[in-house]
């Protein structure tokens, strides 16, 4: 039984979570995961900001655009994490996947 | 006020400890006067995990933020409802409510046994005392909930997704199905140490198992409302690890309570009740654990919490002695009764505990997975929904057909004819079923319809054997079908309780499939005039407006709704913008249909300042049938527990003695 898992589990797969610190220019989707970093700047359903690794170790600052739903919690300081790929330097996100972590115990909120 | 707390507390620690030193002396001398002084400190220390908490509940009403829990989770405006559930929304309180459902739980286990299984009850007060002790020392020592501080102004408020009335029903009704699978826990360790191979902890704990139960799987009904009314998505499960952590001890109880009626009924499966009941407890603990740490959303954060490390310690305690014990004991429990037939009812209760079991450990390896890739990798790779739903599919649709024929199969050996002869009508309604909907449209889901197609035999199996058994009362003399019904029901509870409760999961699995298999998602830009049109639903964008509203500021989409040119009313998706706490939420507009279930379920992704809508809509069949499986499932539940004095008098002539003469 537990072989069938792993098989299932390595091929349909999981996607990796990357902090902005480790991305060094992969270019295969994975799932971002940081802390919101200013400024904010919408136009239409587009959404551009940076984020940056969690733990405050690193200074790397990685630009993100996302095109989609953006869940209520969303702002400066949150953390998020959010399915996409590296394309030219910037982030870009895969509309739907965009999650905001509660900063309370409580699960994190999607859209 | 908080040092009564905290001295409370520390008193409650004392007093299990001694429970756990005084219980496991007097059990080992067999000192009968030691032994009922460690049940009294069980006893007592619900009276002190009592005090500590009225002492909480006072600081939260009084708003008292001297007290730092108080501040950090209240504030003054706060509704006084809210401010009672902060009792339970952080980290410290969680942990207090736990013990005091906890103690509460096993003062009365404690005194209830003390009349129908005083021989079990030596070794299981210690056990007991154990888990007490755990929770009352990260009480006292790790997390207390009576830090104190100068006292601010204000406090910092609850969350707003946490403002809504389920978050007074929904966390404790989740804790009471958690602490109570320390009960059966507690009695089944108890009955091994004892070297008891019999099955009176099984029949002693029953009703605690199953209550527990009930309220573990209701709790994920009003969790999975709460999620699908407040956070709007559209969904009301997103396999997230803490919906997940509920999940597995549900699955894992659930299996427990299939394979005990085997253990009942024929003595065997011994060894695997144990365990189960083991893991059962484990993931219950596991869950509180995943909850609290946050270890699982991402290692490296999310979380500032610290306590983490003590709860694997203490799963782990509780894990090797758990197993030690059981291999000790493993001659004792062989079971001397083979299965006789792959087709039999106590082979379709293996099976449908084997898929169970298979099911809870595919949730568990997918919530770990990420943990043993970062460790094996160096970093986290997660599994999403199409993992989960996947295996969802292949082990719910056997179960849902192993739900059909179990109660209608025969025991120890099912001949092929007899099988014929059970299972022709049921089978004929569900392929007829499976034909009609088929000509519906309902083949653009394969899955949903073998779903369906289960259900409905299900279904009829279940209407059978309630009709054979309204039959056969009447047949017996019953003045009237509806006396021979309820007589049929009242003479055997258990049995048609649990009828109930499976009717209850098929409504589940009808309103799952249908809101999952065969819904429609449509997003579109609109301007103030526009129309959109998804399923046979019209909507047409009139205009945003902005109120003001007690506490925030309230932006709305207004949408008119029609269908086949029939107006059906207005409907308002928009934003609430919270002025105390900054935050903005998402309140999604949904129109139930009484008549076929179905909700029309719209998003105001964004309204722009020159009035563009982003509007989402999902279609979701049938999405209600799942509330209503919730009341059924209740209900089910209610009468399956129901205290039967015929079932009292039974089992003390099998078990002999007062053992079993008192309420179980």
């Amino acid at each position: 039984m537990l072989a069938v898992f792993l098989v299932y589990t390595s091929f349909a797969g999981g996607t990796p979570q990357v902090r902005p610190s480790q991305l060094n220019g992969r270019t295969g989707e994975i799932t971002l995961v940081g802390k919101v970093v200013a400024p904010v700047q919408r136009s239409g359903r587009t959404i551009r900001f940076r984020v940056k690794d969690i733990d405050r170790t690193n200074a790397a600052r990685l630009p993100v655009t996302y095109t989609g739903s953006v869940p209520d919690m969303f702002k400066v300081g949150r953390d998020i994490s959010l399915k996409g790929r590296l394309r030219n330097g910037t982030f870009v996100g895969e509309s739907g996947t965009l999650v905001t972590k509660c900063p309370s115990k409580y699960s994190s909120k999607e859209s | 006020m908080p040092e009564l707390g905290r001295a409370a507390l520390i008193v409650c620690l004392g007093l299990a400890v001694y429970a756990v030193v005084a219980g496991a002396i007097a059990a080992r001398e067999r000192r009968q006067r030691l032994a009922e002084s460690a049940q009294n400190a069980v006893v007592a220390s619900f009276a002190t995990a009592l005090v500590a908490s009225l002492v909480l509940l006072v600081g939260l009403v009084q708003n008292d933020f001297g007290l730092v829990y108080v501040a950090d989770h209240t504030s003054r405006e706060l509704p006084l409802g809210y401010t009672i559930s902060a009792f339970w929304g952080g980290q410290e309180g969680s942990l207090l409510l736990w013990l005091l459902i906890l103690t509460g739980f096993s003062a009365v286990a404690v005194l209830l046994a003390r009349r129908s299984a005083p021989t079990l009850l030596p070794w299981s007060v210690p056990i007991l005392a154990g888990v007490i002790t755990f929770f009352s020392f990260m009480l006292v020592a790790v997390s207390s909930p009576f830090g104190t501080q100068a006292a601010p102004p204000d406090g910092a408020g609850l969350n707003p997704s946490l403002q809504n009335p389920y978050m007074l029903a929904h966390p404790p009704m989740l804790y009471l199905g958690f602490v109570g699978l320390t009960i059966p826990f507690a009695f089944a360790m108890g009955a091994l140490i004892a070297r008891r191979s019999d099955e009176l902890w099984i029949v002693v704990t029953r009703r605690w198992t199953l209550i527990a139960w009930t309220f573990l799987g209701f709790g994920q009904l009003l969790g999975a409302h709460w999620a699908y009314v407040e956070v709007g998505w559209g969904g009301y499960f997103a396999w997230d690890p803490v919906e997940n952590a509920a999940l597995m001890p549900w699955l894992a109880a659930t299996a427990f309570l299939h394979s005990v009626m085997i253990q009942e009924k024929r003595g065997m499966l011994k060894i695997w009740n144990v365990v189960l009941v083991i893991g059962a407890f484990a993931l219950a603990l596991f869950g509180t654990f995943l909850t609290r740490s946050g270890i699982i959303s991402s290692i490296h954060s999310f979380t500032e919490s610290s306590i983490g490390p003590w709860f694997l310690g203490f799963i782990g305690i509780v894990l090797a002695f758990s197993i030690a014990l059981v291999v000790s004991r493993l001659p004792l429990l062989r079971s001397k009764t083979r299965l006789e037939s792959p087709i039999s009812r106590e082979a379709t209760f293996l099976y449908n505990n084997l898929l169970l079991v298979a099911f809870c450990l595919t949730i568990l390896w997918g919530v770990l997975y990420p943990i043993l890739t970062e460790a094996l990798r160096g970093e986290p790779v997660t599994v999403g929904p199409p993992y989960y739903n996947f295996f969802l599919k292949a082990f719910g649709l056997p179960l849902l057909l192993l739900m059909g024929i179990g109660p209608l199969i025969a025991w120890r050996r099912a001949s092929l004819r007899g099988l014929g002869r059970t299972f022709v009508w049921p089978a004929a309604v569900a392929l007829a079923t499976g034909a009609i909907l088929l000509a519906l449209g309902a083949g653009s889901s394969i899955p949903g319809l073998v779903g369906y197609t289960f259900c409905a035999f299900v279904m009829a199996s279940i209407v059978l054997e309630f009709a054979r058994g309204t039959r056969a009362r009447h047949a017996l003399g019953s003045s009237s079908w509806a006396g021979a019904f309820s007589s049929l029901i009242g003479r055997n509870r258990r049995r048609y309780g649990g009828y109930i409760v499976h009717a209850s999961i098929v409504l589940l699995a009808i309103g799952v499939v249908g809101s999952s298999a065969y819904d429609t998602v449509a997003e579109r830009e609109l301007r103030p005039g526009q129309t959109m049109s998804v399923r046979n639903y019209d909507l047409r964008y009139v205009d945003n407006v902005t109120r003001r509203g007690a506490n925030a500021q309230e932006l709305r989409a207004i949408v008119e709704v029609s269908r086949g040119g029939e107006r059906l009313g207005t409907l308002e998706p928009g934003k609430n913008r919270y002025f105390a706490e900054q935050q903005v939420s998402n309140e999604a507009a949904i129109r139930s249909d009484r008549l076929n279930g179905e909700d029309l379920f719209l998003v105001a992704d964004q309204i722009d300042p020159d009035g563009t809508l982003f509007l989402k809509v999902l279609v979701k069949p049938l999405v209600n049938v799942i509330w209503i499986a919730g009341f059924v499932f209740l209900g089910g539940a209610l009468i399956a527990l129901w205290p039967d004095a015929r079932e009292q008098r039974r089992l003390a002539v099998r078990y002999g003695g007062r053992e079993a003469l008192a309420r179980a």
